[in-house]
């Protein structure tokens, strides 16, 4: 389900889950758009050689799946923040759960906030946040 | 905040430190990895992956990946143990970032605390970014949560 308007919003509403191709190749991609040359990132074999269970999802990048996530949700909205905590590890070639809720709206800015968490195949939240999101109408 | 020596440490740490500006870089936004961000963290939205859409704009977490030249000012005091781990990071939008904007981003140390949980105590230093671009504009404002342990 999307939204178009902050007033189809209601305190409460879930997001559509999302699982995130976080393969090797897509983490690749994104280190080589992010210049961020950290092999913990792109060889599971060195990863696990700095004590990871396997070569990690950037945290940034994470942060910017929570991102495409609100917007194929909200088309056209826009994001004023997002705030995200790396609790944990992700791993990269692994199937992630990513998943938001709405907690929050200000009838008067007609902002609203979204909780959003990454699940990992252990279940545990690798990452949570929030995100302040307008909408085009 | 507790009573040791660090809790005194950190206060005076956090007089002297906190909005000193302690780094000046400057970053070019180019399109191509505007593009190849959004594409790699999955988006779909034409405004961040369609380099001729008419409101084309990085990324709202774009400039996340933006390193000042220090992480910490020079002469900046050892506190906490160990290097740390990167315990998150905010952005906030001022205004789209456009391709081909020149961005300068001004660091500074945004607060020092300290929380003491089940894994003992934990030193937070946020180093704070902010972006204006060409036209001195405020864009971006991206906060870096460093944890050490205390």
């Amino acid at each position: 389900m999307t939204v178009s308007s902050y007033d189809e919003v209601e305190l409460g509403d879930e997001l559509p889950e999302e699982r995130p191709d976080v393969s090797m190749d897509r983490v690749k991609l994104f280190c080589q758009a992010a210049d961020h040359h950290f092999d913990r990132f792109t060889d599971h074999d060195k990863a696990r050689e700095q004590g990871f269970a396997g070569a990690i999802v950037p945290g940034i990048m994470s942060q910017g799946m929570l991102a495409a996530m609100i917007h194929r949700w909200a088309p056209g909205s826009t994001i004023h923040k997002i705030d995200t905590v790396f609790r944990g590890t992700l791993i990269v070639d692994s199937e992630l759960v990513v998943s938001g809720a709405v907690t929050d709206a200000d009838d008067d800015t007609r902002v609203v906030e979204v909780d959003l968490t990454i699940v990992g195949e252990d279940g545990r939240a690798g990452v949570i946040g929030t995100a302040m999101v307008s909408f085009p109408s | 905040m507790s009573e040791t020596s660090n809790a005194v440490d950190i206060a005076a740490v956090r007089e002297r430190w906190v909005g000193v500006e302690f780094d000046w870089t400057t970053f070019t936004m180019d399109p191509e990895k505007m593009v190849a961000w959004a594409q790699a963290c999955g988006e779909s939205d034409a405004r961040f992956i369609d380099r001729d859409h008419p409101d084309f704009q990085a990324h709202p977490s774009f400039t996340t990946h933006c390193m000042s030249a220090r992480m910490l000012p020079e002469e900046f005091p050892e506190i906490g143990s160990g290097f740390g781990i990167d315990g998150g990071k905010s952005a906030e939008v001022h205004a789209p970032i456009r391709s081909g904007d020149v961005l300068t981003a001004v660091t500074t140390i945004a607060d020092i605390f300290d929380k003491t949980g089940r894994s003992g105590t934990m030193i937070f230093i946020v180093q704070r970014m902010d972006f204006t671009n060409q036209k001195s504009e405020l864009v971006s404002t991206v906060d870096w949560k460093m944890i050490k342990a205390a």
